[in-house]
């Protein structure tokens, strides 16, 4: 007879045999016939939670990319970034001086609860996201009586209290509604980027419903019950870090009906090399939907070298660039310093034109991006396909070794910028290959040593904004398809250049003239002035422009209809599963 | 089983667990507060906007004020919110995470003293035996590799190497589908977790049983005519088991830290992974909370530890 202790240990190893036999079970799926499948649910990851659903407060692409598949605005943008009518019947257009926008409302639209959608909820949405004051509050700040409202310091069911009780300090002036479904916008001047503000999914143009909010106005949008909103689908579960699952509302007021009828979206991976790998075992039908396009280049690479993955990846541009922001002003806020300044004249903007020219922005996308997940930089900061992307080429972004250590010569040489230190946030690694590859540039063509400061994200982004960097890393990604988004939020005096929230410290009277004049025009005339002050700054050299940055997705071949913009993915009800 | 003295002296551990947590809490309320950089500062989120977030969430407060609310909050089982996953309560999140972290833990503990304890006695009783030998080097390299290893050769082996074995679902089980409970999609990472700790457990309890086997009681049990299994078990293992359990404590420690590590190679949605989740995103209130999480598993995980003493040896009393 066998010993007890070889009895466990035979118990233990078939135990072992038995839990792989487990786990060996399930499998993947193949080509599809054209036919629907009868299974109409979409899975896909997102790599992280998104933190909130609540449009007066959102402010992550994650949050925008969910919210606009179960809530709408009066207007939105489509699949080639128009704006077309949402819950209005049209886009309207602004009144002779540019002051007064009216907006008629659909009659037939109803939330995913039943409750009948008017204008009075218009109203509750846009004072109560500007009374919230969240990161998109701005986009409402050209209406009459913004400002009264920004400074609410109520939250909660206080200010829920004040917003029933029409207080005036939570009523902007400037919007009203003649009737149930019409309202009317009054700005305080004219603005000609508001339409494209209020465009933007998922933010503070969007619509909310008051009596789903009432009783909880901070986590209405995690709760089922209270998460309403008028678009093609609704929350029907939700756990916080696990899983969340839409279903498509039946009878649904809009078009295209959505064939889709439920969106699992799992939350608990947050690793994008594992999502791929649960996407290629058949977990996932997409991987890279919901703000999580910035998929690992070595994953990527290899899939491209598939033969049955590599049609599954689509690349598609993204509207975020990355550059070099220089140090521009030195004051009492802004300690820098360094030899880069506006007051620095012709000689520190051709040190900043040397730094510009020394690095090879080809050579960068290739090295840092393995020329896939990035583009040069080549028609200013403004990635393609957005407005106010130049015709011609930045001449910053062009390289030039020779120029480049001519210029330093002839405006003090090394020494004019000795000490230098080039900092940026490590989290995101492409940041870290291209401050690598920034200092090889510049030592190798300029003989210049610049030392690498890696500094946590969220400091990081503090110490840029008060401009206690000479160099830094710096990077916009696009809100709305508008120049003003980019204009108004990265340069100049209205966005509080030189001391306040601003990386370069850039601004001088013409530009904050100019741009007043282009703001206040409608887009078409507006297009000459913000070209303009794109070229105001390429004359003060004002940034190294580096990439554009493209979205990878992974899209079955049974998933139809899935995709993106350069913006956001498609919607969720144009998407369907083929039979696989 | 337990006796007054017993229930009296599980009353008092509990309540020093409970000021422990609160100690803890508290000291990395304080600490987490002195780091730079927070979770609601961003690009598009600064100026005024974000002095005005800051006011809703209170974090505009002087700290002491935030503390006090923070304590008040805690004894009534509050964690507070989420500042990334903005006004989502942590306590129903850490609870969930608590008890995924526990399972795998248990998991792991099984093998770490079923594997252990099995290779120690084997070995003890073929003593200078192939097998012997064979079970030893297996605990030497089991106990010189840390768990990290152990799971990325796991994943090569059973994820790639294996990959026709097993249908390629195991990749499926990395991300965690849900299943929480399913053997299936545990034993791996249980197994990378427990296994170095298996280790030590069979050379100690190899070194416990042959002490053991040679005590006089031993050999009367024998010439009584008893089988040899259960002289082994019944006389052998049982008191070649007090060592064992001494070093359980501080195994269940490391097997419950060591689940930050193997949490995060699996994809495990336990509170490992949410600890470095939290820390790399500056959700303070989490990172709080994942380590008030932690005090309380550890505390509670070594109470019964000592508990078992009781069990195994009726002679120790509280």
């Amino acid at each position: 007879m066998a010993p007890t202790s070889f009895r466990i240990l035979k118990t233990l190893a078939l135990s072992a045999v038995a839990s792989l036999a487990v786990v060996a079970c399930g499998g993947g799926g193949g080509g599809g016939n054209g036919n629907l499948a009868s299974d109409q649910t979409l899975n896909f990851p997102i790599l992280g939670d998104f933190g909130t659903l609540d449009p007066a407060t959102a402010d992550a692409e994650t949050d925008q990319e969910i919210q606009q598949n179960f809530q709408d605005g009066l207007v939105r943008f489509d699949a080639n970034l128009n704006i077309v009518p949402d819950l209005a019947t049209a886009v309207p257009s602004a009144s002779s001086d540019g002051l007064t926008y009216t907006f008629n409302l659909r009659k037939d639209v109803t939330f995913s609860n039943g409750d009948t959608f008017t204008s009075k909820d218009v109203l509750f949405s846009w004072n109560r996201a500007a009374a919230y004051q969240g990161a998109y509050a701005t986009n409402l700040s050209a209406i009459q009586g913004y400002d009264t409202v920004a400074k609410n310091k109520k939250a909660g069911k206080d200010l829920e209290a004040l917003l029933e009780a029409n207080d005036p300090s939570v009523t902007m002036g400037g919007l009203t509604a003649p009737d149930p479904y019409t309202v009317q916008v009054k700005l305080s001047q004219p603005a000609g980027w508001f339409m494209t503000a209020i465009a933007l999914s998922g933010s503070t143009g969007w619509i909310v419903d008051q009596k789903a909010i009432k009783n909880d106005p901070d986590n209405w949008w995690s709760n089922p019950a209270t998460a309403i909103g008028t678009g093609p689908f609704k929350m029907v579960s939700y756990t916080p870090k696990q899983s969340v699952e839409f279903d498509a509302v039946a009878n649904w007021w809009g078009s295209p009906k959505p064939t889709l009828t439920k969106v699992k979206i799992d939350i608990s991976v947050t690793n994008a090399s594992t999502a791929i790998t649960k996407y290629e075992q058949g977990g996932y039908d997409i991987v890279g939907y919901g703000g999580y396009s910035n998929l690992p280049v070595a994953d990527i690479l290899r899939i491209k070298n598939t033969s049955n993955e590599s049609a599954q990846l689509l690349l598609h541009p993204k509207v975020r660039s990355y550059w070099v922001s220089f140090n521009m002003v030195h004051d009492a806020s802004r300690q820098a310093g360094g030899p880069f300044l506006l007051s620095g004249g012709d000689k520190a903007k051709n040190l900043r034109l040397a730094f510009a020219l020394a690095v090879d922005k080809n050579a960068l996308v290739q090295t840092v991006c393995q020329g896939i997940v990035c583009t040069p930089a080549t028609g200013g900061l403004i990635p393609p396909t957005l407005i106010g992307h130049m015709d011609s080429v930045d001449p910053l972004s062009k390289f030039d070794a020779a120029q480049a250590k001519t210029l330093l010569q002839q405006n003090g040489g090394a020494s004019a910028v000795a000490g230098l230190k080039y900092a940026y946030d490590p989290e995101n690694p492409l940041n870290v290959a291209t401050a690598q590859f920034l200092q090889a540039q510049w030592q190798q063509n300029l003989g210049v040593h610049v030392d690498l400061l890696p500094v946590a994200h969220s400091p990081f982004i503090k110490a840029r904004l008060k401009g206690d960097y000479v160099l830094s890393r710096d990077g916009w990604q696009a809100d709305y398809n508008h120049p003003q988004d980019w204009f108004d939020n990265l340069w100049g005096t209205k966005l509080g250049c030189p001391d306040a929230g601003c990386s370069t410290g850039y601004t001088t009277k013409a530009y904050d003239d100019l741009q007043a004049k282009a703001d206040a025009e409608p887009l078409d005339q507006a297009k000459a002035d913000y070209a303009k002050l794109n070229q105001m700054l390429i004359d003060d050299v004002v940034y190294i422009p580096l990439y554009y940055s493209v979205g990878a997705f992974l899209i079955k071949p049974y998933v139809k209809g899935a995709g993106t913009n350069s913006f956001f993915d498609n919607f969720w009800n144009g998407i369907s599963i083929q039979s696989h | 089983m337990f006796t007054r003295g017993t229930l009296i002296y599980i009353g008092q551990r509990l309540v020093l667990i409970v000021l422990a947590v609160l100690g803890v809490s508290s000291l990395v309320f304080l600490g987490i507060h002195r780091l730079p950089g927070d979770a609601l500062f961003s690009e598009h989120l600064h100026g005024d906007q974000y002095q005005q977030t800051l006011h809703h969430y209170g974090l505009d407060r002087p700290l002491w004020v935030q503390y006090v609310n923070f304590l008040a909050g805690m004894i009534h089982g509050d964690l507070g919110e989420s500042l990334v996953n903005r006004g989502v309560p942590i306590t129903p999140i850490v609870l969930r995470e608590m008890s995924v972290s526990a399972e795998i833990g248990l998991v792991a503990l099984i093998f770490t003293v079923g594997i252990g304890m099995t290779f120690g006695v084997v070995a003890a009783i073929r003593q200078n035996t192939w097998m012997d030998y064979v079970l030893s080097t297996t605990s030497v390299i089991g106990y010189s590799m840390p768990n990290f290893v152990i799971a990325t050769f796991l994943i090569l082996v059973f994820g790639i190497w294996l990959d026709n074995f097993t249908q390629g679902t195991f990749y499926f089980q990395i991300g965690w589908p849900g299943r929480y409970g399913s053997i299936g999609a545990i034993w791996l990472p249980a197994f990378a977790l427990g296994f170095p700790y298996a280790s030590i457990v069979a050379r100690l309890t190899r070194a416990s049983m042959l002490e053991v086997i040679r005590q006089d009681y031993i050999r009367t049990a024998r010439a009584k005519g008893l089988r040899e299994a259960v002289i082994m078990v019944r006389h052998g293992l049982r008191n070649a088991l007090i060592p064992v359990i001494t070093i359980l404590g501080p195994l269940v420690i490391g097997i419950i830290t060591g689940g930050v590590v193997i949490e995060n190679i699996f994809g495990i949605p336990g509170l490992g992974k949410e600890f470095a989740n939290s820390i790399l995103n500056r959700d303070y209130n989490i990172v709080i909370g994942v380590f008030t999480g932690y005090a309380a598993l550890v505390g509670l995980a070594n109470l019964g530890v000592d508990l078992l003493y009781v069990v195994i040896d009726p002679r120790i009393r509280y």
